[in-house]
């Protein structure tokens, strides 16, 4: 059981996939405008990377293995998590319009998000076992939301602040991103 | 040889086909399950958008109505071809669709004024062909007779002008609600340093500094949120600011923009029941019209069967007459009657 709250607490806080490893930047920098968007955006995807550890690992140990066929591995998980998100977008077209349309294309895009098919080769790299890999593919989600809704939620109050006319838009959103980055080295060391 | 290649060959091209054919197989099946399993027929996105149009009718954006520009909204239209609705409409829906607001589309650029058709009665002839036109029945008149307008439920859309033989419609701009413009930055005001002594200070119990940032980038939801409306601009936060900024002022031009924009909005919930009533209306009086038309089809249908056997009696006494002598003639040119 500890085992497993340190391997939340390292995926969340100290190996951030985004701030420390600087996984999944594209929707970080992206759907992080308005705190509702990200939050939706957050629940697609600790779906997708959940489902995403757990299935891929299956696939890994039940079939990559036994038919001696590893060097596979990428182009199998990436069908996995394909589908997976083609699932979630039939899912969420369904429940709500609305995010579908706000998150728009950033929705497939979570198939390329770094971060997803990176939770499944790392967890096979590091050996872990089927929960081990499903906590570990959760707690990366956990810690993608977390970064994400708190970036959106600057980004809010950024959008109402005077900011010098050459750090507008994107620019002050980098330094914001660095600066959240910075403060989240300061994890380092905690487990 | 052989030897060599069979194994490679089954280990290089056949266990990856078996894994991601295996691979393939199920999850088209998941997908295909889900796309079946959460269907989706209606798309409530396009009520929301359309609730946002000021809903004139009046096509300036190039499309028949309101509903029909949110539905093309909905299928990836610029946001900013809706002059009636101005500025504001467009930053209402670049919020609900997370766009970057852009400026009004210059070429259905009419600016943003209250306008109300009114008719020069006197050069009206009674043609009724501004009345057709009305999208919200805003026209009362008879043929032959004076029409009017009724200016409080003129939307301005101008689409009466057109049809009107003898140009007899002018449209005047009304007084809207005096929009009141952000405060000049005097050489007094300094940049807000965050001190909070405005929040200590405020007998409302309001934030503002929050508000004030609020009023600056024009987020009026947010403004909302946090009660400016109850803001009963009583100038203390302004009196302690050290930067000296005209708070009160900020405060000002975002309620009145917030008055605007609600006024405006339920003047868009008017209009679109007037409107909506009004193609009810034609839907029913279509019917209607279709009911008498095959109404009359029946009774011309039954007249001229009527008229038809009418006919063939009068034939078939005719041949009568003309054949009385002998009985058995008679029965046949009876039967032949028949036969026809």
């Amino acid at each position: 059981m500890s085992a497993i709250i340190i391997l939340l607490i390292s995926a969340i806080l100290v190996n951030n996939f985004v701030l420390v490893q600087f996984l999944g930047l594209c929707p970080f920098m992206g759907s992080s405008n308005k705190v509702e968007t990200a939050i939706g955006m957050s629940a697609a995807t600790t779906f997708v990377l959940t489902l995403a550890s757990m299935v891929s690992y299956l696939i890994y140990q039940y079939l990559l293995i036994p038919l001696d066929i590893t060097w596979l591995r990428t182009i199998a998980f990436i069908v996995v998590i394909a589908a997976l998100v083609n699932f979630t977008e039939i899912l969420m077209l369904k429940t709500s319009p609305l995010l579908h349309k706000v998150l728009g294309i950033f929705l497939p895009l979570i198939t390329t998000n770094c971060a997803v098919l990176g939770v499944a080769l790392l967890n096979i790299n590091a050996g872990n076992s089927f929960v081990e890999s499903a906590f570990y593919g959760f707690g990366a989600a956990l810690g993608f939301s977390l970064v994400l809704i708190l970036f959106a939620a600057l980004r809010e109050k950024l959008s109402l602040a005077d900011v010098p006319a050459p750090f507008q838009g994107a620019s002050i959103a980098m330094i914001t991103a660095a600066l959240m980055s910075l403060a989240f080295m300061g994890f380092t060391g905690l487990v | 040889m052989n030897a060599i290649i069979e194994p490679l060959f089954a280990s290089v091209i056949v266990a990856p086909l078996i894994a991601l054919v295996l691979i393939a197989v199920f999850f088209g099946a998941l997908l295909g399950f889900a796309a079946q399993k959460f269907k989706v027929s209606t798309n409530p996105l396009i009520d929301q958008i359309n609730a946002l149009l000021p809903q004139t009718q009046c096509a300036q954006c190039g499309y028949p109505g309101c509903k029909p520009y949110a539905e093309a909204i909905n299928s990836g239209v610029a946001i900013n071809l809706c002059p009636p609705g101005g500025e504001n409409t467009i930053i209402q829906l670049a919020n609900l669709l997370d766009m970057e607001p852009l400026p009004l589309n210059l070429e259905n650029d009419k600016e943003e004024v209250l306008k109300v058709a009114i008719i020069r009665e006197e050069e009206c002839i009674g043609c009724t062909f501004c009345i057709q036109a009305c999208p919200v029945d805003a026209i009362v008149g008879a043929a032959q007779q004076m029409h009017s307008v009724i200016a409080a439920e003129c939307t301005g859309c101008e689409l009466c002008e057109a049809p009107c033989p003898v140009d007899c419609i002018d449209f005047i701009t009304l007084d809207s609600m005096p929009i009141k413009p952000l405060p000049e930055k005097s050489l007094s005001e300094q940049a807000c340093i965050r001190c909070g002594l405005c929040v200590d200070v405020c007998p409302v119990d309001l934030l503002p500094q929050q508000l004030y940032w609020f009023a600056q980038g024009k987020a009026y939801d947010k403004a909302k949120e946090h009660r400016l409306m109850d803001c009963i601009e009583c100038g203390l936060c302004h009196a302690v600011c050290p930067s000296h900024i005209p708070l009160v002022q900020y405060y000002q031009s975002a309620k009145l923009a917030i008055r605007h924009q609600d006024e405006k909005h339920q003047q868009a919930q008017l209009i679109k029941q007037r409107f909506d009533t009004r193609e009810q209306r034609l839907a029913k009086e279509k019917a209607l019209a279709e009911q008498r038309r095959q109404a009359r089809a029946e009774l011309a249908q039954t007249k001229a069967r009527q008229s038809d056997l009418i006919q063939a009696a009068l034939e078939r006494a005719k041949s009568k007459q003309a054949s009385t002598p002998s009985s058995a003639q008679g029965t046949l040119t009876q039967d032949s009657h028949h036969g026809r």
